[in-house]
């Protein structure tokens, strides 16, 4: 019959008004026009400022146990009057939303994430804005050097200021290595291992540390780690390979698979992510996490989530090693609509106010030099001091136009070293085999 | 049979009338859908097929050119992509095989009457009903060296001495990806095969039972051929699946290790795509595999379809 | 014999048959109302010695702000249903029409068109969601309701006219022409005949283009932020840089997990045979 045609399309239509007329995306917000009746108004009134509104995106921070971003954010938009629409999710997210974005030359965004394995990518894509057009003279001379030099592209511009200083540093079970018979964390790696061999020989713990060497993104982390604390290089600022060739190099990525090889790493670290060998480090399986976070020991003693509350301390990398630093900053995207405002956000969101009320909430490690020898905050964080020790001595990764290529072809070929499918030479070797059309290209 | 044959003539009659309008009435009722999947698919599909005749990455836009099939050319000597290919197919061939039989062979239990089986045949959804991430992250939980629960439950049953480290082996990982995924999918073949089995009537048992036949032969030659053309529907939608859609699985799991040997299609075409931003390349990895899964499809096309048309 | 151990070898393929599907998940739920210490213990517990629902309070607490986070995980709830429900009564609606043309209206054309539903089918959502992106934010549907249902009807559609056609070609002919001899017009014995003697078919494929909508991840996780942000996608965000927070996951994927099966429970009485015999036999 007719009617049920009819009903089914009216049914039809319905659906699709209802899923039409469902909330609408609140990406942009249009300034309210005044009524007629307001504006017929004999009475003058001042006229509201119209409120710019800028989209920002980035992660939640790892260390985030509380909310300590979003409260920031909203005392931004009271003391500026610019509304802010925060999208905050996982970093793995925020990355795979970003590039579409900046694919296709959106102005979706006013402030992105920036992570400093994108830098030189990102330059040679031109996706950012230079934010010396916008930053006051002398605005990063308060700055860890460091932390400048990794987020200015190949030109010299600045493209990023860092909101997350996520530098690493060496943690070790001192309660644990103290029942091994040892007072002092290793002041070598080769102490590191009679240390370690001696714990477990004992039955402390079952290994000297639980790696997090699952084949994925930061596998290449902990190849960089690796390489720069036996004193090696990945790649010149042309971009020459140097991996493959610095015996150093060599020498790292081979210390790392007999660690493996003499059972001091738990072998199960080939399949886990950092969140995992955490996770055991602070069971007491371990007696050394050589790359944790900075919010790691708040957590280790948070006896909720931890069973080694007060045993774990902070050293300095053995070998005089440099700690790897995997910094995140904020970046203006070239075709955004609202880079005045943005600016401001970044201004304020890494600003040395910001920066103390954050670190007192989560630890996070500042950017500001003084910061370092504020007292309330050294009170706080005692093991900060050995980090400003190394100020200049942290080092971020490789900065390539062709990075996610490196870790492409990369991972696959150290994973396959430590599991022992192939030496350490033959890994390097393949990885300047695979990347050969970028050699020397920076 | 006058009755009938006067019938019959009646019936040729109004269809031959009908003939002209009949591909009118057809085209109006296939025509919306088509025109949805074509909008939606059909147009951003040619943007990206065209960009895989391109050497497009975005971190060096001053490489960019026209290469014609330069990347289809690349992709079959690239060792990486092969890899993931024959992944990919052990992956999906070996996954489908299991999904029909255990699929086949849990519909044939649930099609039995027992207490409670209105409640066991909405249950058993519950793998497809959950979500793919929390799929993945149960099982590479379950596998998880020191603590998961596989180790545990092979250690407490005696089958194992020591806990093994199974995501490392290349074989044992390829194994377990297939059983979480086998887990998840089963239950679409099992339902579709259960519903199809509804509508096979029981006089064709009773007949075959009467005339002495073993529950073997009613499968063989009763239920199998009645169900065939919802198998091989699934079949080939599983297998077509198999190689596109299981990127959190691997993602998660595994991360395509160790060292690649899980390394499926979708997390080639995401690494390039999204890590190393080579938008023409990664475009290239996709139609070159679909390119490849048309052989199967086409092959069904000819058997199966015409012989479901002809029943 | 007695009756009952006649049945048992069913019984016990039942049982595991019910083993095989609940095990897992049940494992999933133990884990879920697991404190993380007690987790990681070894030998390991299968049953907790003692159980929190702090994983499920977290969804709705986490990080110490209830409002923002409990609105979160609610609103995404709520997106799944809205998007699923509506996606699959088009994808239902379009298709079955498509399905019934292809299996009984021989039209020029049909071989082609199941081609390209295959093809469809065939090409990996990963290598057009950028394209479709651009077109999503170019039409302002990116981040709307409307624009992922129009998006899912590009996989959910091919879906429901592949199966529904299949199960269509097993209902015998005779009877529409018996009912369009009695004047019935094709449309109508479409709704009236063909359609109640489908229902297995017809319940099984709404549940799956439902479940397909409501776990579908690439395309929600593209195409949504803030607004219309499904459950699975939220569930793909409980993350840190460091891995994943597999407590979060498992008491959101427990509570994702509920109403496709509360679905089910419901429709599988539909599942019932006997339809099509009677109507040969009479």
């Amino acid at each position: 019959m007719k009617t049920i045609k009819y009903y089914l399309f009216t049914l039809l239509i319905l659906a699709l008004l209802l899923s039409a007329c469902a909330p609408q995306a609140t990406e942009t917000s249009q300034p309210v026009a005044p009524t007629e009746a307001e504006i017929d108004q004999p009475v003058a009134e001042t006229e509201a400022p119209e409120a710019e509104t800028i989209t920002v995106i980035f992660p939640k921070h790892e260390a985030e146990w509380a909310d300590v971003y979003e409260p920031r954010i909203k005392q931004f938009e009271a003391e500026t009057g610019i509304k802010v629409v925060l999208i905050q999710s996982d970093w793995d997210s925020v990355a795979d939303k970003i590039i579409p974005e900046m694919a296709s030359g959106g102005s979706a965004y006013d402030v992105v994430e920036f992570d400093n394995g994108w830098v030189n990518e990102w330059c040679g894509a031109g996706w950012t804005t230079p934010l010396n057009d916008y930053m006051p003279e002398g605005y990063t001379d308060g700055m860890i050097p460091g932390l400048v030099d990794l987020f200015t592209c190949p030109d010299g511009t600045l493209h990023g200021v860092v909101w997350n200083n996520d530098t690493r540093f060496f943690y070790y079970n001192a309660a644990k290595l103290s029942e091994a018979g040892f007072e002092a964390p290793p002041a070598t790696w080769d102490e590191l291992v009679t240390q370690s061999q001696a714990a477990v020989d004992a039955g402390v713990v079952e290994y000297g540390m639980d790696p997090y060497w699952n084949q994925e993104w930061s596998l290449m982390n902990e190849f960089h780690f690796w390489t720069y604390v036996f004193g090696g290089e990945v790649a010149d600022k042309q971009g020459c390979f140097l991996f493959n060739e610095d015996p150093n190099t060599l020498a790292g990525l081979e210390f790392a698979i007999n660690l493996l090889n003499n059972g001091i790493a738990n072998p199960a670290g080939l399949t886990y992510d950092q969140a995992t060998a955490q996770n055991l480090f602070l069971s007491g399986n371990s007696l050394f996490f050589p790359q944790g976070i900075s919010g790691l020991m708040a957590l280790a003693n948070d006896e909720s989530a931890s069973s080694v509350a007060g045993e774990i301390k902070i050293g300095l990398v053995p070998s005089g090693g440099k700690s790897l630093t995997l910094p995140e900053a904020f970046a203006i995207p070239a075709n955004s609509q609202h880079k005045e405002a943005a600016w401001k956000f970044i201004e304020y969101m890494t600003s040395i106010e910001s920066n103390v009320v954050i670190a007192k909430q989560i630890g996070l490690l500042p950017i500001w030099v003084d910061l370092y020898t504020d007292p309330e905050l050294t009170a706080l964080y005692p093991h900060w001091a050995g980090f400003y020790a190394q100020l200049d001595n942290v080092r971020g990764l490789s900065t390539l136009t062709w990075y996610g290529d490196f870790v492409d072809i990369g991972q696959a070929e150290i994973h396959k070293a430590l599991a022992g499918e192939q030496t350490a030479q033959q890994a390097l070797d393949n990885m300047a085999a695979g990347l050969s059309e970028f050699k020397c290209v920076p | 049979m006058n009755s009938s044959g006067v019938l019959r003539l009646s019936l040729l009659e109004r269809t031959k009338k009908l003939f002209v309008s009949e591909n009118w009435f057809g085209f109006s009722l296939v025509m919306p859908a088509l025109i949805a999947v074509f909008i939606i698919v059909f147009l951003p599909f040619v943007d990206s097929l065209w960009l895989s005749f391109q050497r497009h990455d975005l971190t060096r836009p001053q490489n960019d050119a026209f290469i014609g099939l330069g990347n289809y050319i690349n992709l079959l000597g690239d060792d990486r992509y092969l890899g993931s290919l024959r992944a990919s197919a052990v992956f999906s061939l070996v996954s489908v095989v299991f999904e029909v039989v255990l699929g086949v062979g849990i519909a044939l239990v649930l099609n039995r009457k027992f207490i409670g089986q209105g409640f066991v045949r909405g249950l058993m959804i519950l793998p497809w009903a959950m979500p793919a991430v929390v799929n993945a992250a149960m099982w590479k939980w379950i596998y998880n060296a020191d603590y998961g629960a596989l180790n545990a439950l092979m250690t407490q049953l005696g089958i194992l001495d020591e806990y093994q480290v199974w995501l490392a082996n290349p074989v044992a990982a390829m194994a377990l990806l297939i059983l979480a995924n086998v887990w998840k999918e089963t239950p679409f073949t099992t339902i579709l095969v259960l519903a199809a089995l509804q509508g096979i009537p029981d006089t064709l048992y009773e007949a075959a039972r009467v005339d002495g036949a073993s529950a073997w032969h009613q499968f063989l030659y009763i239920t199998f051929p009645l169900i065939l053309p919802v198998v091989m529907v699934t079949m080939l939608l599983q297998t077509i699946w198999g190689f596109h859609h299981p990127f959190e699985l691997a993602y998660i799991i595994t991360g395509g290790g160790p060292y690649s040997s899980t390394e499926l299609i979708p997390l080639r075409i995401y690494a390039q795509t999204f890590r190393s931003l080579r938008f023409g390349y990664g475009a290239a990895v996709a139609y070159l595999t679909s390119l490849l899964l048309l052989i199967p499809a086409i092959f069904y096309i000819r058997t199966a379809y015409k012989k479901i048309v002809e029943y | 014999m007695p009756a009952w151990l006649r049945k048992l070898p069913l019984y016990l393929l039942v049982v595991a048959v019910v083993i095989w599907i609940v095990a897992p998940f049940l494992w999933l739920i133990i884990s879920s109302l697991s404190y993380k210490v007690d987790l990681l213990s070894i030998p390991l517990q299968w049953i907790p010695r003692r159980i929190t629902m702090e994983n499920y309070q977290e969804l709705f607490l986490y990080q110490g702000s209830f409002n923002v986070n409990a609105a979160l995980f609610t609103s995404s709830i709520i997106n799944s249903m809205v998007i699923a429900s509506v996606a699959t009564f088009i994808a239902m609606i379009l298709g079955v029409l498509a399905a019934y043309a292809l299996a009984r209206v021989k039209f020029r054309g049909s071989d082609a068109y199941m081609v390209i539903m295959m093809g469809a089918q065939m090409i990996p959502p990963i290598a057009i969601v950028i394209p479709l992106y651009v077109v999503l934010r170019k039409l302002n549907l990116y981040d709307t309701y409307l624009g992922i249902v129009l998006v899912y009807q590009s996989f959910i559609l091919p879906l429901v006219i592949w199966l529904m056609r299949s199960y269509f070609a097993t209902i015998p002919a005779e009877l529409e022409e018996a009912a369009r001899i009695d004047g019935c017009t094709r449309l109508q014995a479409l709704v009236r005949i063909v359609l109640p003697l489908s229902g297995p078919g017809l319940v099984s494929v709404l549940i799956f283009a439902f479940i397909a909508s409501w776990n579908e991840y690439l395309y929600a996780f593209i195409y949504s932020s803030v607004t219309a942000k499904t459950l699975p996608v939220l569930i793909g965000e409980f993350s840190t840089k460091l891995g994943l927070e597999y407590l979060r996951i498992a008491s959101a994927g427990v509570i994702a997990s509920l109403p496709p099966i509360i679905l089910a429970l419901i429709f599988q009485k539909y599942l019932i045979k006997g339809l099509t015999a009677g109507a040969i036999k009479g």
